[in-house]
């Protein structure tokens, strides 16, 4: 494989894990608000 | 802050791809990962650092704040330990051929992973709140010190293939120009965003710890 494909999946794996993370923080903020 | 990390965070990826020229003994523009890699690989040593100085100052003051900001932070360094061996995986792969090559530092970051996921397995398995904060700052503690040990000591003590990017064995820094510039503005873009991220994940956290003491 090209190594700017390569290049791409890395980064683009590390900004979604990112997101990920977020995503993971947001339903933890949802589960309070529903809570409240 | 959020709207200077923003600004920030997309200038050093314009740079990473459009300022930074090609480097010379990489194949293609792979060379790029690392700009992403070792700042994320730095900022899971500096959240593991964090969640130690926390758990002692529960230790110390026995304040749950101090334990929650230290789970925030094992979570968040457990996030960007599993990145940096990904993308270390895939730069791996275009320069030495292999995801896996066995390499010290490839290694002392998966046992890193396994003793903070141990963390969190503790934390989970334990439901009295003073008896859980106990122990877990206690094992964040004592993990900690193996951090040095893992990510500094062994990986220059045995043949790597990872080169010592930042500072070579003379002393002198290796990457100079626009490259360095470049590092260093992607090291303070992610370090810039974890503690966002970590910010909000603590008060997230202790908002839930505190319904949870008035459930009870």
């Amino acid at each position: 494989m090209n190594d700017l494909v390569y290049l791409t999946i890395a980064n683009l794996i590390i900004w979604v894990g990112i997101f990920l993370y977020l995503l993971y923080i947001n339903k933890k903020f949802k589960r309070i608000e529903k809570g409240k | 802050m959020i709207y200077f990390a923003f600004f920030w965070v997309a200038f050093s990826i314009v740079l990473s791809f459009l300022y930074a020229p090609p480097a010379e003994g990489f194949k293609g523009e792979s060379y790029r990962i690392v700009f992403y890699h070792v700042p994320v690989a730095w900022v899971s040593v500096l959240a593991f650092f964090l969640s130690a100085y926390n758990s002692f100052m529960y230790l110390k003051k026995k304040d749950y704040l101090y334990d929650i900001k230290s789970k925030s932070l094992i979570s968040l360094g457990l996030l960007f330990s599993i990145l940096a061996t990904i993308s270390g995986a895939i730069f791996a792969k275009i320069e030495w051929g292999a995801y896996w090559n066995w390499d010290p530092r490839q290694i002392s970051i998966t046992l890193l992973l396994f003793i903070y996921s141990a963390y969190l397995i503790l934390r989970s398995s334990i439901e009295n709140p003073r008896r859980r904060a106990n122990l877990s700052s206690v094992y964040a503690l004592f993990s900690f010190f193996l951090v040095p040990f893992l990510v500094f000591v062994i990986p220059r003590v045995y043949f790597s293939l990872h080169p010592d990017l930042i500072i070579s064995s003379k002393g002198k820094i290796q990457m100079f120009g626009p490259i360095l510039h470049t590092f260093l503005a992607n090291l303070i873009s992610f370090t810039l965003i974890f503690l966002l991220i970590y910010k909000i994940d603590w008060k997230i956290d202790y908002e839930i710890y505190k319904k949870e003491m008035s459930d009870e």
